[in-house]
C-alpha cells in the first residue's frame, strides 16, 4: 500500500513536466495568419475591406467597439472629418459641447489635450500601421497577392497620410520598412510628408487598375488624391502646383467615365451607389455597417423630433416625421449657419435645389447662440431613404455611402487650376464646368466674368458643405483665419471675429507628444 | 471554582501506585461557565483506547493506574491527567482563546499562529456578520483591517469588489486571489453568476485567512499581488454526531429614494419651465382605462386627466427572504470524519421579479489512513443557482424618470394591460418601468462544482518527510434565456405600414462551460530538537499548476429594419457565417514551482524564507522559455517572539507580544479583462455581422498585441506587531504598516504614433508606491458565567501615489457621464490612482452655482482641460467596529463599519437636476426630474451642456458610517427541550447611515453615482437547532 502511494505521487508528477507546453494556450475563435489563409482564399480581400473600413467604421464587433482606446461612438475616421472639416469651417455649427465640440464649433481656445484632435490624429495613426502590417504580411505570406490589391493597400495609407499633411502638417513618416521598429521614428516636415505621398501615389497611378470594384480605389480616385495634394501644394509647401492638379483632373474627367447625377440629391441618398458621379464613397449600410461615425453622424445629428414636425390630419396634432429622412433617431446636433445657406440667397424664392435642403420650420435664420438648437437652420442635405422614396419608418443607422469623391468637385477644382492659371486648364472648360454643376441644380448659368476665386469658394460652398472639404478650401482661399472673412461664432463670437494664423493647423494632441519625445508641438500651441 | 482546581492539583501530586486494569468515569465540563462539553476526545496516551464525552459530557473509559488521560478538544487546552485508580474523574477544560484560530491556513500548509511571521488576519465564526446573509463576503464586510468589500448594489446577487489595502495596479486587476478549500477560484465568473462568492453557503464557512503582505501572499506568486483570502469550511468532528439546522426569514425595504416630483409639483414645474410641453401632461381625458385616481385639470393646452403615480413605489416591494441549512458533523466508525450540508436559499431583491434561488451541497470528508500516515481532505460543493436576471437597471432608471402624472395600468392599449407613452403607433420615450419587470423574464441558471482531494502522506521510513497532493477542479454550466412575453415593450417594434408588431418569445439565449483545474505537488520536510539553537526547521518545494478555459456561445437575436434582414418589425435570428454559433473561447494557463522554509531559534525568533518562479500564458506568444514569461518571487519574515525573552517572561501584565518584519515580491498578471488572453500573439478577428465592409468578402481586423509582455511586480515591506494584555488576554490586537512599491505596472500607455497596430494597449509602464496601516484591537473586560461583553474594532489607512506614469502625465480613465465622451477619470502623476478631473465652481452672492462658470485656475482668461483639478474619490481610511454582550441566556450584538473620506459624483443631481431634463432631446414625452421646489434641485442649471458636467459642484463627500446589523437572540438550554440547544435571534442589517451625502447612497466603488440598486434595511427571524 504504501509503496503504491509512492508510485502514485511519482507518476503524477511525470506528466507534468509536459504540462509547460499548456502555457503556450491557443485561441479557437481569433485566427492566425496561416489559418486565415488556410481557412478562406478571400482572405486578403478581408483584411483589406478592414482598411477601407477604418475610415467609416469604429471597431471590428459593431459600432460599439473601437479599434483605438478613444470612445467608439466618437472617434471613426469620417465623424473627426466632419467635426474638423466642417463644424471648425462657416457653414455648419453642433451646439453639444461634448467637452471639446464647443471649441471647433467657435474656432476658439484650441489646445492640445482636445479630445476631438486626439481622435482624428489616432485614426490617422491607426490606419498608416495597419496598411504597413498587411504590407510586410502579403510579402511574407504564402499567397501570391496581385500589385493592384497592394496599390490599394497603399493608396489607402496615402489617403491617411493626406489627412495628417491636412490638419497636423508635421508627423512621423510610419512605412512597411520601418514597422515594428522599436526606437522613436523621428518626425518629418509637411514637405516630407508630401512627397512621400506625392511619390507613392505616383508610382500606384499606373497600375492599380480602372475598376476594383464598388467602395474601392482604382486609378481615378489615386488621380483625385494626386490632385488635391496639387490643389493644396501651395498650403503644404510653398509651391503652387496647379497644373499638376489640373493634369490628373482632366484625366478624371476625360477617362473617368464619371456624370454628373440628373438629381443632386440622389448623391446624398441611400441609393447613391447607383450615382453615376461618385468616385469615391466610404461605405454605410444600416445592417452590415454600422457606425456612429458615418453618414448616421451627419442624419441622426442634423434631425431632431422637436422641429421636425408635420400636421397629421388623423390625429390633429404636429408629429414627428424623422420616418421620412429614413431616420430613427435625432440627436439635434448640428445646424447650417446663414454663411452657408445665405450663399443662396432668398431660400424660399431661389429655384436651386441645393437652397431647397434646409429645415426652416421652427428654426431662426440667425444663430444667436449656437447651443440654442432652433437657431440656425439643420441641413437636411443627407438622408437615410432612397430618392423618390417615402419611408413610414427609419433605421437607427445610415445606410447612406458618403461621396467623399465626386465629379462636381473635381469640375470645381478645374475650375479653379483655372482662374489660378494652370496652363493646362482653359477658362472655357472652367466655366462649361461650372455651369454644369450650377445647371444641374437648377441654378442659372455664370458668365466668364462671373468666374473668379471669390465666386469658386462660394460655389463650392453651395455645392460641397457638410461633404468634408470646407476648412481646407477656405485655408487654401486664405479665408479661414484672420480676419478678412467673418462668419457666425467665428473666434467665439455671434457675429464673428478674427483668429489667428496659427490656427491654420491643429494642435499635436498631448497623448502623441508624450508617446513619442521626437515629435514637436505646431506653432501656436 | 478555585478550590476545585486545587484539590485537582492536588490529587495529581500524590503519587498512588497501583496495578491492574479498571475503569474510570467522569464529567467533562467547562471552566467558565460549568456547562459539560460534548465530543471531548478521551484518550489513554500512548494507546488507540480512546471514546468521547456524550450529551451531558459523560464519558467512562478503561485504563490502567499510571496510565495518563488525555481529554483534548477543539478551542480549549488540551489536559493530560494521570490516572491513579479514582473511579470518577470530573475535567473542567480552559477556553484557548487563542485556539480556535490557532492553526492558520498561509498556502501549501498551515501554521500555528504563534509563529506566523506574515500579516495575516483570520476571521472565524465568532466574529462574523449576522443577520440577513445571502453570500459568503458579506460575512466579512467592515471586519478585517485594511479589507474594503463595497457590493455593487442591494440586489441578492451582487458582486463584490474587494480591496485590500486598496490594491496597487492601475490596469491589471486589483482583486485578492480567493481560495476555497485548497482550490483558487476561476478568473472569470460563470455566465449569470455576479458574485463568485456565492458558490460557498455562508453557513459553511469556519474561517477566513486575509493574508495582506507579501511574505504571507509570495508563496502564491502569480496571483497575489493584491492579497490573498483562504476561505475554510467546515469540516466533521471526532465523536458523536451532530445535527445542526438553521433557517431564517428576512423581510427587507428599501427605504426612500431620490426626491422626484410627485405628480402636483410635476404639473407646476412644466407649467413653469415647460409651458410648450404642457399638452404632454397625464393623457387625454377617458382615453385610458384603469382602476387608478386621477383628476381632470385644465391646462393650458386644454383639459387633462393626471395621476399621482410613485413610480419608484410601483416597481419596488418589501422582498422574503428564506434561508434553510441542514448539516451533520459525524465521525464514520471514528475513523472518517465528515461533514454534509444541505442548503436552500430563496432570496427577493426589493425589486420586483428580481428572484433568486440557491441551492448548495457541500460534503467534506478528513479521514487519516494507513496508521494515520495518509491524511485526506476530500471537498465536493455543488451549487445551482437559478435568478431572473431582471431588468433592474432599466426599471430603476425609468421609475426615476417616468412623469409622474401619467397611469401604470391602461386596458385600453396594446401593450398588455400596462400604460407607456406612444407617438401613434411609435413608442415614445421611456419603457414603463413595471412592464419592463413583468413582461420579461430571463431565467439564468448557474451550475457550480468545486471539489478537491488533498493527500498528505507522511514517509513511514521518514516521519520528517510529506508529500502533498491536491487535485481540484471547478467547474461550471450556465444557461441563460430571455423570453419576452406578449405585449412586451421590448420587442415592440412598427412594421413597413407604421403598425405595431410584437414579438413574443425567444430573445437571447446564452450556453457556457467553464472548466478550472488546479494541481498542486509538494514535498515538505521538517525536525524538531529538544534543546538546540535550532527548535524547529521545516522546508518544502513544489510545482503549482492552473488551467482556466471558458466555453460558450450565444443566440443573438436583432428586429429587421430593413427587407435585407427578413419582415420588418419581426425578430431574427443574427447569423454570422464566420462563426455560426457565436461561439466565444478563451484560456489560460499558469504554472509555477515554489519553495519555502521556515526555521525557528530558541522559540523566540521565526525566520521564513520562500520563493516561486511563476509562468502565465498571457506573456507567451510561441516560447514558453521565453524573457518575461517567467517571474520570480522571493520573501523573507522574521518574528521575535519578545515574550519569550526573559524580561518579559515573568511581566504578567503582557500575555504575550511580537514583533514581525517582512519583506517580499509577488506578480500579476491579469489584465485578460482589458486586452483578452492571446495580449502578445498576432491574430485575426473577424468581424462582427455589423461590421462588414466591401460587399462580398469578410473582414479579418489585425488585433493589436505586444510582445515582451512581463509581470507587474509589487514589492512591499511590512512590520507588525501582535499583542495580549493582562493574563485573561483583556485586550488583544495587532498594529501593522506596509509600504508597497509596484513596478512594470501593466498599464495602458499611449504608444508612438504610428508604430503599432492600435493607439494604446497594456505594456509594462510605470510605478505607484503605497503606504499605509492597520490596526486591529479585541477587548474582552468582562467574561463572568452570568455577563460578557467584548468589543473589536479595526481601522485602516492606505494611500497609493502614482510616481511613474510612463513618462506622461495624465491618462483618462473613463468614467463616463452623460452623453459619449464625457470622462470624469483619469490616473494622474503624483496623485492617487483614479482621480476625477473637475472645474472649481463660481457662486454667486447668494451660494447658487453659476453655470459654466469656473474658476480660471491658470489664470490664462480661458477655460480649457488645464483649469481642471484633480481630486482623489477612493477612501483611505477605512473602519469597522462592533460588540457583543451575553447575559444570561440572551445575547446580543451589533457592528458598524464606514469610510472617513473618499467623494462620490452625484451624476443623479446632474441627470435629474437641470430644467431641460425634463424635455428629452429624443421624444416627445416629458421626463420626471428632481425636485426643484425644496431644494432636491437648484433650477439655475437649465441644461447640461458644455463643462457644467465636470464641475466640482456634482462631487459630494462620501464618508459614511453604516450600521451594519443588530442582533438579539435567546438561548435555550437542553433543560428545554432534552438533548437540545437551540437559539433564536432577530437582526435587522442596514438599519441606519449616518452621512452628509444627499445622494442615494454614499457607499460606491465607482465614485459616481448613478442608477443605483437601493440597498435594503432588512429584518431577519432565525432559529439555529443543535442536537
Amino acid at each position: 500500500m504504501k509503496r503504491i502511494i509512492l508510485i502514485c505521487f511519482s507518476l503524477a508528477l511525470l506528466p507534468f513536466m509536459s504540462c509547460v507546453d499548456d502555457l503556450d494556450t491557443e485561441p479557437k475563435i481569433e485566427l492566425t495568419l496561416d489559418q486565415l489563409l488556410a481557412d478562406d482564399p478571400n482572405a486578403v480581400e478581408g483584411v483589406l475591406s478592414r482598411l477601407y473600413a477604418s475610415f467609416a467604421l469604429s471597431g471590428p464587433n459593431g459600432p460599439g467597439s473601437s479599434d483605438i482606446s478613444d470612445d467608439a461612438g466618437e472617434s471613426p475616421f469620417l465623424r473627426g472629418i466632419v467635426n474638423l472639416q466642417d463644424f471648425t469651417a462657416d457653414g455648419m455649427k453642433n451646439r453639444w459641447g461634448d467637452d471639446g465640440l464647443d471649441q471647433l464649433t467657435t474656432t476658439s481656445q484650441w489646445t492640445s489635450n482636445n479630445k476631438f484632435f486626439r481622435y482624428l490624429y489616432n485614426r490617422i495613426y491607426y490606419t498608416i500601421p495597419q496598411c504597413n502590417n498587411l504590407l510586410n504580411v502579403l510579402a511574407n505570406a504564402s499567397v501570391t497577392t496581385s500589385e493592384s490589391i497592394i496599390s490599394e493597400v497603399r493608396f489607402l495609407r496615402s489617403l491617411a497620410y493626406f489627412y495628417l499633411i491636412d490638419a497636423f502638417g508635421r508627423g512621423v513618416l510610419a512605412t512597411d520598412e520601418n514597422f515594428g521598429t522599436s526606437e522613436f521614428l523621428p518626425e518629418v516636415s509637411r514637405q516630407q510628408l508630401f512627397e512621400y505621398v506625392e511619390t507613392e501615389l505616383l508610382a500606384i497611378e499606373p497600375i492599380i487598375g480602372n475598376n476594383n470594384g464598388y467602395g474601392r480605389a482604382n486609378t481615378f480616385v489615386v488621380d483625385m488624391l494626386l490632385s488635391k495634394l496639387y490643389l493644396n501644394a501651395e498650403v503644404y509647401t510653398g509651391t503652387a502646383r496647379y497644373s499638376d492638379a489640373a493634369t490628373y483632373l482632366t484625366k478624371i474627367i476625360n477617362e473617368g467615365g464619371y456624370s454628373l447625377e440628373p438629381n443632386f440629391i440622389k448623391n446624398f441618398s441611400g441609393d447613391n451607389n447607383e450615382s453615376s458621379e461618385i468616385i469615391y464613397p466610404l461605405i454605410a449600410d444600416p445592417v452590415n455597417s454600422q457606425s456612429y461615425g458615418n453618414t448616421t453622424y451627419i442624419v441622426n445629428g442634423s434631425l431632431s423630433p422637436d422641429t421636425f414636425k408635420e400636421f397629421n390630419p388623423d390625429t390633429g396634432q404636429d408629429e414627428p416625421i424623422l420616418y421620412k429622412f429614413g431616420a430613427a433617431e435625432g440627436w439635434q446636433g448640428h445646424r447650417a449657419t446663414s454663411a452657408w445657406y445665405g450663399l443662396y440667397g432668398d431660400l424660399a424664392t431661389s429655384t436651386d435645389v441645393r437652397a431647397s435642403l434646409f429645415w426652416t420650420q421652427g428654426h431662426n435664420y440667425i444663430m444667436n447662440d449656437y447651443r440654442e438648437w432652433t437657431d440656425g437652420y439643420p441641413s437636411i442635405k443627407f438622408r437615410n431613404n432612397d430618392l423618390n422614396d417615402t419611408p413610414s419608418s427609419g433605421t437607427s443607422f445610415s445606410g447612406t455611402d458618403f461621396p467623399l469623391y465626386r465629379l462636381s468637385d473635381v469640375y470645381l477644382m478645374f475650375a479653379e487650376c483655372a482662374v489660378r492659371g494652370a496652363s493646362n486648364a482653359t477658362m472655357s472648360d472652367a466655366l462649361d464646368y461650372v455651369n454644369m454643376v450650377r445647371n444641374r441644380a437648377a441654378e442659372s448659368s455664370i458668365t466668364m466674368a462671373d468666374l473668379d476665386l471669390d465666386f469658386i469658394i462660394d460655389e463650392r460652398g453651395r455645392e460641397l458643405n457638410l461633404e468634408g472639404h470646407r476648412r481646407t478650401d477656405l485655408i487654401r482661399f486664405g479665408k479661414f483665419t484672420g480676419g478678412s472673412y467673418l462668419w457666425p461664432w467665428k473666434g467665439n463670437t455671434a457675429a464673428g471675429t478674427s483668429i489667428p494664423d496659427s490656427y491654420n493647423l491643429f494642435p499635436i494632441p498631448q497623448s502623441a507628444l508624450d508617446a513619442n519625445p521626437n515629435l514637436d508641438q505646431n506653432t501656436g500651441y | 471554582m478555585k478550590t476545585k482546581i486545587n484539590s485537582f492539583l492536588l490529587l495529581l501530586l500524590i503519587p498512588v501506585f497501583c496495578f491492574g486494569q479498571s475503569s474510570v468515569k467522569g464529567t467533562v465540563s467547562e471552566e467558565d461557565s460549568g456547562l459539560p462539553l460534548l465530543g471531548v476526545n478521551v484518550l489513554v496516551k500512548g494507546t488507540n483506547t480512546g471514546t468521547t464525552t456524550d450529551f451531558d459530557g459523560n464519558y467512562q473509559i478503561a485504563a490502567n493506574i499510571g496510565d495518563v488521560l488525555v481529554f483534548s478538544y477543539v478551542g480549549f487546552f488540551t489536559q493530560e491527567i494521570s490516572f491513579n485508580g479514582e473511579s470518577t474523574l470530573n475535567i473542567q477544560m480552559a477556553e484557548d482563546a487563542s485556539a480556535l484560530d490557532e492553526v492558520i491556513l498561509i498556502g501549501y500548509g498551515s501554521v500555528k499562529k504563534e509563529d506566523l511571521t506574515g500579516s495575516v488576519e483570520v476571521v472565524s465564526t465568532k466574529e462574523f456578520n449576522k443577520g440577513a446573509i445571502v453570500t459568503t463576503d458579506q460575512l466579512l464586510q467592515g471586519k478585517a483591517a485594511g479589507v474594503r468589500i463595497t457590493d455593487s448594489g442591494g440586489t441578492p446577487d451582487s458582486a463584490p469588489n474587494i480591496r485590500i489595502r486598496g490594491g496597487s495596479s492601475l490596469n491589471a486587476d486589483s482583486s485578492p486571489l480567493i481560495v476555497i478549500d485548497g482550490v483558487p477560484i476561476g478568473i472569470q465568473n460563470p455566465a449569470g453568476v455576479s458574485n463568485p462568492l456565492s458558490l460557498v453557503n455562508p453557513n459553511d464557512v469556519e474561517s477566513f485567512s486575509i493574508l495582506k503582505d507579501a511574505s504571507a501572499t509570495a508563496i502564491y506568486g502569480s496571483r497575489a499581488s493584491n492579497g490573498v483570502i483562504i476561505i475554510t469550511t467546515k469540516k466533521g468532528i471526532s465523536g458523536d454526531p451532530q445535527y445542526n439546522f438553521s433557517s431564517n426569514t428576512t423581510i427587507s425595504e428599501a427605504g426612500s429614494g431620490l426626491d422626484m416630483m410627485g405628480s402636483e409639483d410635476y404639473v407646476r414645474f412644466i407649467e413653469q419651465y415647460h409651458p410648450d410641453l404642457v399638452g404632454s401632461l397625464g393623457v387625454d381625458v377617458g382615453t385610458v382605462s384603469t382602476n387608478e385616481a386621477s383628476q381632470v385639470i385644465q391646462t393650458s393646452a386644454g383639459f387633462k386627466e393626471v395621476y399621482n403615480t410613485n413610480w419608484r413605489e410601483n416597481i419596488l416591494r418589501s422582498s422574503i427572504t428564506t434561508n434553510n441549512v441542514f448539516s451533520v458533523r459525524a465521525n464514520y466508525k471514528n475513523k472518517i470524519p465528515f461533514r454534509v450540508s444541505l442548503g436552500h436559499n430563496k432570496a427577493q431583491g426589493v425589486v420586483k421579479t428580481d428572484d433568486y434561488e440557491r441551492l448548495t451541497a457541500s460534503f467534506k470528508v478528513t479521514p487519516s489512513l494507513l496508521d494515520d500516515n495518509l491524511k485526506v481532505d476530500t471537498n465536493a460543493k455543488f451549487t445551482f443557482v437559478e435568478k431572473n436576471a431582471a431588468d433592474s437597471g432599466g426599471a430603476l432608471g425609468g421609475a426615476l424618470v417616468f412623469d409622474p402624472t401619467k397611469p401604470v395600468y391602461d386596458n385600453n392599449g396594446p401593450f398588455g394591460g400596462y400604460y407607456t407613452n406612444t407617438d401613434g403607433n411609435l413608442l415614445d420615450g421611456q419603457y414603463n418601468p413595471l412592464a419592463l419587470l413583468k413582461q420579461r423574464t430571463r431565467p439564468e441558471e448557474a451550475f457550480r462544482f468545486l471539489g478537491n482531494i488533498e493527500l498528505n502522506y507522511t514517509m513511514p521510513f521518514l516521519p520528517e518527510l510529506q508529500a502533498v497532493l491536491n487535485v481540484g477542479l471547478d467547474a461550471s454550466k450556465s444557461d441563460i434565456s430571455e423570453t419576452l412575453g406578449d405585449g412586451a415593450l421590448v420587442g415592440y417594434r412598427l412594421d413597413e405600414n407604421g403598425n405595431g408588431v410584437f414579438n413574443p418569445g425567444l430573445n437571447y439565449a446564452e450556453e457556457q462551460h467553464i472548466t478550472n483545474t488546479t494541481f498542486d505537488f509538494y514535498l515538505k520536510y521538517g525536525k524538531s530538537y529538544e534543546d538546540k539553537v535550532i527548535r524547529s526547521f521545516d522546508a518544502q518545494v513544489g510545482y503549482s499548476y492552473q488551467n482556466f478555459k471558458t466555453d460558450g456561445n450565444k443566440e443573438i437575436y436583432a428586429y429587421a429594419s430593413t427587407t435585407d434582414e427578413g419582415v420588418i418589425g419581426e425578430r431574427y435570428q443574427v447569423f454570422n457565417e464566420n462563426n455560426p454559433n457565436n461561439r466565444y473561447f478563451n484560456s489560460q494557463n499558469l504554472q509555477s514551482a515554489f519553495g519555502r522554509a521556515n526555521l525557528n531559534v530558541l522559540d523566540k525568533y521565526l525566520i521564513t524564507l520562500s520563493f516561486r518562479a511563476d509562468a502565465s500564458s498571457l506573456f507567451v506568444a510561441n516560447d514558453v522559455w521565453a524573457d518575461g514569461v517567467w517571474g520570480v518571487f522571493p520573501s523573507a519574515a522574521l518574528a521575535w517572539k519578545v515574550k519569550e525573552e526573559s524580561f518579559l517572561k515573568d511581566v504578567r501584565f503582557i500575555d504575550d507580544l511580537k514583533l514581525r518584519f517582512g519583506w517580499g515580491r509577488t506578480g500579476q498578471q491579469n489584465i485578460s479583462g482589458i486586452v483578452g488572453f492571446y495580449p502578445t500573439s498576432p491574430l485575426f478577428i473577424v468581424g462582427d455581422q455589423s461590421s462588414q465592409y466591401l460587399p462580398g468578402v469578410n473582414l479579418y481586423s489585425a488585433a493589436p498585441f505586444q510582445t515582451g509582455l512581463t509581470w507587474e511586480k509589487s514589492s512591499t515591506f511590512n512590520a507588525g506587531i501582535d499583542f495580549a494584555f493582562t493574563q485573561k488576554r483583556i485586550l488583544t490586537g495587532f498594529f501593522d504598516v506596509f509600504k508597497r512599491e509596484t513596478t512594470d505596472l501593466l498599464t495602458r500607455v499611449n504608444l508612438p504614433p504610428g508604430q503599432a497596430l492600435t493607439d494604446n494597449f497594456i505594456a509594462n509602464r510605470g510605478i505607484t508606491e503605497s503606504e499605509g496601516f492597520e490596526l486591529g484591537l479585541n477587548l474582552n473586560p468582562i467574561n463572568s458565567d452570568k455577563f460578557s461583553l467584548s468589543l473589536n474594532g479595526n481601522l485602516s489607512y492606505s494611500i497609493t501615489e502614482v510616481t511613474d506614469l510612463g513618462g506622461i502625465n495624465t491618462l483618462p480613465i473613463g468614467g463616463g457621464l452623460l452623453g459619449t465622451g464625457s470622462n470624469l477619470l483619469f490616473n494622474k502623476l503624483g496623485e492617487e490612482p483614479y482621480q476625477a478631473g473637475v472645474f472649481k465652481q463660481v457662486y454667486d452672492g447668494q451660494g447658487n452655482p453659476i453655470p459654466n462658470a469656473f474658476v480660471d485656475l491658470n489664470g490664462d482668461n480661458q477655460i480649457t482641460e488645464e483649469d481642471k483639478y484633480y481630486t482623489s474619490l477612493r477612501p483611505n481610511w477605512n473602519f469597522g467596529f462592533g460588540f457583543n454582550l451575553t447575559y444570561n441566556n440572551f445575547d446580543f450584538s451589533t457592528s458598524f463599519r464606514g469610510q472617513l473620506d473618499g467623494k462620490v459624483y452625484d451624476l443623479n443631481a446632474l441627470s435629474f437636476g437641470h430644467t431641460e431634463s425634463a424635455a428629452p432631446n429624443n421624444n416627445t414625452s416629458i421626463s420626471n426630474v428632481l425636485n426643484f421646489y425644496n431644494g432636491a434641485a437648484n433650477p439655475v442649471f437649465r441644461d447640461a451642456i458644455g463643462n457644467i458636467l465636470y464641475s466640482d459642484y456634482f462631487l459630494k463627500n462620501a464618508s459614511f458610517m453604516r450600521c451594519e446589523n443588530i442582533v438579539l437572540g435567546y438561548n435555550f438550554s437542553d433543560k428545554f427541550i432534552k438533548n437540545t440547544s437551540m437559539r433564536i435571534y432577530a437582526a435587522v442589517n442596514n438599519p441606519f447611515i449616518i452621512t452628509d451625502y444627499d445622494g442615494q447612497d454614499p457607499e460606491n466603488f465607482e465614485g459616481i453615482d448613478r442608477n443605483f440598486y437601493p440597498r435594503p434595511t432588512a429584518y431577519t427571524f432565525g432559529l439555529n437547532i443543535d442536537f
